[in-house]
Formats: structure tokens, sequence, C-alpha cells
């Protein structure tokens, strides 16, 4: 009713004014529209270029600025023609896959945003560092929300010292964080404070302030502490302070809320490899890889808890699932060349301890995110 | 239908007016397809005739299929644009209407209300940022003499500044609104949420502390209506109920620093037991040790301040006052001219500047520090 309202009232809109003379060979109009695109009458190069790719549709310079303009419009499912019309035509399309990405991104079409941005890595050619920063941000949206939370992680950890503690960051790492396979977008409300307070302490952390992001992990903790994840994110952070005990802690609480959950059950068998008690580490291990047969993780500390109990044949075999799982994880590697030097194989160590001093330096969670795009779909990387 | 809703409605029904015959941006081309079967309407003109027609006699789902048909025909038609869009908003379809206000500011990017039906359409979609952004350029832009558009445009920038943690200017847009009439009850839990600094909106509180946002927003409204026993009932009976919550003892503490100062001290320092980050609870009991001349103390919290946010420009205006007053001039003007390179439309840095440079025989900085001052006083000061 309140609309029909409106639409009675009347003030007319002004009409552009049309140029007398429109050019009319592909060669004028193509001119006329870069020359409308450099001056910012954006609408008027939109007409031109559109009449152009209509005249020349093989013209891919054309595709491309008119895709350009109507994403700066944000006019996404209009770029998104355009972009794709460039990519078929052009011989290194590399940045049109990441433009194209994002559109499908706002347009909701997020299988297809996904497979234009792995499109964009594999191609190697970034562009430049803000398109590198617009699209690997929503590619690690993206990877959130088909549950990949590490490597989404990883992703948002190398925007960290350029956003800062902006809430365009720590909300995608809060939901990451806490393992929430969503959108900021698209999130249940009631959960924002949690998602907030988990990615400002995820941030500090990843900051090394750790005071302050226990602060917030704390606050987390007394109001959703009973609240699946939480715990287990608690845990994370302690871990990467290196308070070993206090994190097993955390993985056990984790636990006691959620039985199955399998990320718990391996951060705990780690905490107790890694405190020199591998034996405590075996049944939890062996729980997260039956929970989880696609983790390589779980098969890593289940291999390295077996390795330094004695039970080497066992290690290899689940190291190698591992190491088949994330061929890029250089830990993995050390841990396969121990057991095969405790096996006796000394060329299969040899070769193992090669790939290990090959990949070493790319595990640093802030490595260029370059390397971090080329990994291949569906690795479950342990980080 | 939430409070906000109705506004933005029945403010469109003044923000922008469509003439009842359409003309479109630019004529169709001759020999155009029909758009719809033999016997209904079919060029431009007839379908956009109709949809007017139809959305006159209230007709809207009528309506909308002819605007959608004669958008086709004419992508550009601002009024079709606009009429679909307010169409769509009242049922609800929030994306559709954000992709038609989209096109409708590409075509006519002068029109204030378009931005500020497309911000608003963002913020249901939840596209937070470009929401902010779009409704900020609605405000720059001319509205008319609508009210209710600007009130409504200033709620969803408040609640959206909140989020995105500028606490201090939604503060200042909520209060704004409350001076011009807004009610109350719309006003609570957002200025509730500015005031303990949560960046959250309100639909976003979590049950079980939305009395503590209530009292919060109650208290602000009490208190700028210079009811302060009631704001401070309020603010008292919030600490009891919610006293291990970050923000609470400090929104007690600066209430209380201007009654009674060494009760608000108390609440300040309970404040940061509990969040030994809240950088505003250091900033104020900073500056209170100042004034009772506490000057070691004072110092010191401003410069955990800086430690935390070096980019703080109340750190360095409380650190530059404290300097100055123990003495030391010369790093005091050093703090003082960094707070002002950081903020410089704060009036007290160009004060404490004036007197600083004064003091150092520094004659011109201090003249230049009072030119600056009267141009900050000017009624047309940014």
């Amino acid at each position: 009713m309140l609309t029909a309202v409106l639409l009675l009232l009347s003030v007319s809109f002004a009409n552009p004014a049309v140029p007398d003379a429109l050019p009319k060979t592909f060669e004028a109009i193509a001119k006329a529209a870069d020359q409308a695109r450099e001056a910012d009458r954006l609408n008027e190069a939109i007409d031109l270029y559109s009449k152009a790719v209509r005249l020349r549709p093989a013209w891919a310079d054309g595709w491309w600025w008119l895709g350009s303009i109507f994403y700066e419009q944000d006019r996404f499912s209009e770029a998104e023609g355009p972009f794709r019309r460039y990519i078929a035509l052009s011989p290194k399309p590399a940045p049109a896959y990441a433009f194209l990405a994002l559109c499908e991104y706002e347009t909701q079409d997020y299988a297809a945003a996904r497979h234009h941005f792995e499109l964009w890595s594999k191609a190697g050619s970034p562009r430049n560092d803000a398109l590198r920063d617009v699209a690997g941000y929503h590619w690690a949206l993206l990877l959130t929300r088909e549950g990949r939370f590490n490597e989404a992680l990883l992703l948002l950890a190398a925007k960290a010292q350029k956003l800062g503690a902006a809430p365009a960051l720590t909300e995608p790492m809060g939901l990451a964080s806490l393992r929430m396979a969503f959108l900021p977008e698209n999130y249940p409300q009631q959960h924002r404070e949690a998602v907030w307070l988990a990615g400002m302490a995820a941030y500090y952390c990843l900051k090394s302030d750790f005071p302050r992001s226990d602060d917030f992990a704390e606050r987390l903790l007394q109001h959703y502490g009973q609240e699946p994840n939480v715990h287990y994110f608690r845990g994370t952070l302690l871990r990467f302070q290196q308070k070993l005990d206090p994190a097993a802690e955390e993985f056990q609480k984790e636990l006691q809320i959620s039985p199955g959950h399998a990320p718990a059950l391996t951060e705990w068998a780690v905490a107790r490899v890694e405190v020199g008690r591998p034996a405590e580490a075996l049944t939890p291990a062996r729980r997260a890889v039956e929970l989880d047969p696609q983790s390589a993780r779980a098969h890593y500390v289940l291999g390295q808890a077996l390795l330094e109990t004695g039970s080497y044949q066992e290690s290899a075999h689940e190291l190698e699932i591992a190491k088949r799982l994330a061929p890029e994880s250089s830990r993995i590697r050390f841990a396969l060349s121990n057991a095969y030097k405790r096996l006796g194989r000394q060329q299969d160590s040899k070769r193992e301890q090669a790939a290990f001093l090959a990949l070493k330096d790319k595990d640093n969670v802030l490595a260029p995110l370059d390397d971090k795009l080329k990994t291949p779909r569906g690795t479950g990387r342990p980080e | 239908m939430t409070t906000p809703k109705i506004l933005v409605l029945l403010a469109c029904c003044c923000a922008l007016a469509i003439p009842v015959v359409a003309q479109p941006s630019n004529p169709a081309p001759a020999g155009q397809k029909p758009a719809t079967a033999p016997g209904g309407p079919s060029t431009f003109t007839q379908l956009s005739e109709a949809a007017a027609k139809a959305r006159e006699e209230n007709r809207n789902d009528d309506a909308v299929r002819l605007y959608r048909q004669a958008l086709k025909l004419e992508p550009k038609w601002k009024q079709g644009l606009w009429s679909l869009g307010m169409l769509l908003y009242d049922k609800d379809q929030y994306a559709e209407v954000r992709d038609l206000m989209r096109r409708f500011v590409a075509v006519e990017p002068q029109a204030g209300a378009g931005w500020a039906v497309l911000g608003m359409s963002e913020f249901q979609t939840r596209d937070y940022s470009r929401s902010l952004d779009h409704l900020q350029r609605s405000r720059r832009l001319a509205l008319g003499d609508n009210k209710d558009m600007a009130q409504a445009i200033f709620y969803y920038v408040a609640v959206l500044q909140t989020r995105f943690e500028q606490y201090d200017d939604a503060m200042a847009l909520l209060m704004g609104m409350r001076k011009s009439g807004s009610s109350a009850d719309l006003l609570t839990e957002p200025l509730g949420l500015a005031a303990l600094r949560y960046p959250l909106l309100p639909a976003e509180i979590p049950p079980d502390r939305k009395e503590m946002f209530r009292m919060a927003g109650q208290a602000v409204l009490a208190d700028e209506s210079q009811r302060r026993d009631e704001a401070e009932k309020l603010l008292s009976g919030m600490t009891a109920a919610y006293p291990n919550e970050a923000g609470v003892h400090s929104f007690y503490g600066v209430f209380l620093l201007n009654v009674r100062p060494s009760d608000g001290i108390r609440e300040l320092k309970r404040e940061l037991e509990i969040a030994p980050f809240n950088l505003t609870a250091k900033l104020r009991l900073a500056d209170e040790y100042l004034k009772e001349r506490q000057l070691d103390e004072a110092l010191r919290l401003a410069d955990e301040v800086l430690k935390l946010d070096p980019t703080n420009a109340s750190g360095f205006l409380v650190s530059g006052e404290t300097l100055v007053a123990k003495g030391d001039l010369e790093r005091g003007i050093v703090a003082l001219e960094t707070a002002r390179k950081l903020r410089p439309a704060t009036v007290r840095t160009h004060w404490d500047l004036l007197r600083a440079y004064t003091s150092a025989g520094r004659v011109e900085d201090a003249k230049r520090e009072k030119e600056e001052i009267e141009k900050l006083r000017r009624p047309d000061a940014p």
C-alpha cells in the first residue's frame, strides 16, 4: 500500500543527452568507447563497447573492458558474460578467471567461482597485488564454506599484515577458526559475537600478541564454552603458543562436548607426541583416522606415534597415506624418511629426505600466496 | 515488519517520484520484437503504461511482471528500475532490489535516494561494507526535504558504524537522531551497543545479554536528557546484573568521573581487571590521573595505550599533555604534534600546542595554532 502511494508521486528524470553524430565503423566505435572509458563516462563506454563487440564479436579487448566496467559498477551478473567471452578469445586470460570468479561469488554461483579461482591460480599470473588480495580473500571465504578451514586460514593469514584487525579479516577468520562452514553474509546471526571474539583471538595470535589473543579467547570461553569447536579452537591457540599441556586439556574438553571431533582427536594425539608420550597418542590417532580417513594430519600423527613406539612397518604405511593426501608437506616427508631408515630402506629414506629439504621452506603459513594457491584440490595439508 | 523497514518505505514515498507516462532513456529500436503474447501489451510504451496502471490499481504482482517485461526492452529505463525496485522492496526481495538499484545508480549517479535504497538492500542481504559505503554516499547527495528518509539512512549508518567499530561516530549520529525526534525505543539497543563498544547489530545481540544493552542505551538517553539520577540507577543496576562483562564498568566509570571521580576511578580499574586491553578505560583513567596530577600513573597508562595502538591520537594527546605537565616540553610537543597529525580537527590538541609553543617561546607556531582554533570554531568547520 505504501509503495502504491509512492508510485503515484511524480517528478521526471532527465534523460542523458545523445551525441549528435554516432560513430559508424567498428574502428570509430572502438576508439570512441576507449575515449569514453578514459574520460570516466562509463555508461557511454558500455553502450559503445556493446556496439563494437556486436560488430566484431572476436574483439577480446572490447569484452574485457565491458566486463571491467560492469564489475566496477557492481553489476556482477552483467559482467560475467563479457569475461567469459574474453576468456574464450584471449591467449592469456588468467586475470579474467579471477574477475569471473569474483562475479560468480557475488551472484552466488559458488561452484563456478571456485573452479575459476583454481584456473586462475594454475595459470600462474595473478596480474597485480590488488587482484591477488581480493581474489585470494574471496577464495578463502569459499574454502571456509566448503569446510576447508585450514586452507582458508592460510589464505587469510597472508592478509593480516595489510588489513590489520579489520572486521573484513577477523570475521572470516572467526568463521574458519570455529569451523563454521558459512560465508560472512549468511551465517546465523546469533553466532556473531562468538565469530567476532574468535576472529580477534586468531588475529592477535597470528600477530604473536598472545596476551590480547588470550583475552578474546577467554571471553569466547566465558559465553560459548559449551558450544562445539570452541575448546578445540582454544587448544589450537595454546598449541600455537607452544603451551602443549593446556592445549591438550582443551582438546579433551572439546571431546567431552563433541566425542566424534576428528580434528580434536588428531590435535590431542599431536600434543601427546610432542610432549614425548607417543603411546598415549595411538588410541586417539587411530580413532581420528577412522573418523576422517582423508585427513593427512591424522595419518601423519598416527604414523609418527607408531614410529616412536617402534611399529616401523605400520608407521611407514600410515605416512605413505599421509604423503599421498598431502604431497607438499615437508614434515610428512621427514617422518617417512625416518620410518624407511628404521626399516633399512636407505634409498627410499634418502629420497624422502631430499623431498623434505626441497619443501621445508614452504610450510610457513605466511609463505607467498602463489605457492599456497597452487596446492592441488582435495589435499588435507597438515598445518 | 521491522521499524526501520517502515521508515524506509515511508521515506521512499517522497524520496523520488515517478512520472505517470514513462519515457525510455533512449528510444527503443524500430521493429523491436513483441515481449508478450499477441493480444497483451507488447511495445515498450504499452508495457510501461500497463505497468503504471497496474501499480496505480494496487495490482502489484501484475505491475512487477509488466515492469520486468518493459525493462527487458529498455534496460536503462530509470523510472522502471525505480518503480520495480520499490515494489520488490515491499515484498522483501532485497537481492533483486539491490541489482536493480545498481543499474539505477549507474544511470542516475546523483540520485541520493537511489544510493540509499541500494545501501538498505545491501544491508538486508548482509553486504555490510558496501551498504555502509553506499548509505554514506547517499548522505552526501541530495535527498530533498525528506526527514523520514534521512532518519532511516542515519539509523542504518549508525548501526553499521557500530559493527565496523566506529563507536564514537555511531553514538554522535544516534544522539543526533534522538534530537531530531526519533523514538527512544528504536535507538535504545543501538546506543547500548555503541556505548558498551560491541561490534554487533541489534539483531545480533545475544539473548542472554539483551537487557544489558537496553540498560546501557536507556542510561545514555537518560544522561542526555539531564536525568542523571535515572542514568546512574540504570548503570548501577547494569553493573550489578552483569559484573563480569567487558565494557560495563568502563561505561559506568566514565559516567561517574563527572559525578564522583573516585568512584569513577574504581569502576575503570575494575574494567581493566576484566578487560585489560580496553583502551577507552585506560585513556579515561589516564586523563583523570592527569587532572589529579598523578602524572607518573597518567603517563604509564598513556604509554600502554600507545604500545597497544601506535596510531591512537587520544593516546598521544594525553601523553603529550602529561609530558608537558611534567616539564618535558620537548617530548610533550612531539607527542602533541603527532596527535594533531593523526586527528587534525581536535580543538583540544591545538589548545595544548598553543600553550606548549608559547611556553617554549615558539611564537610563530603558537600563532598558527591560534588561527587553526579559530578556523575549527567557525560554523562551517568540518
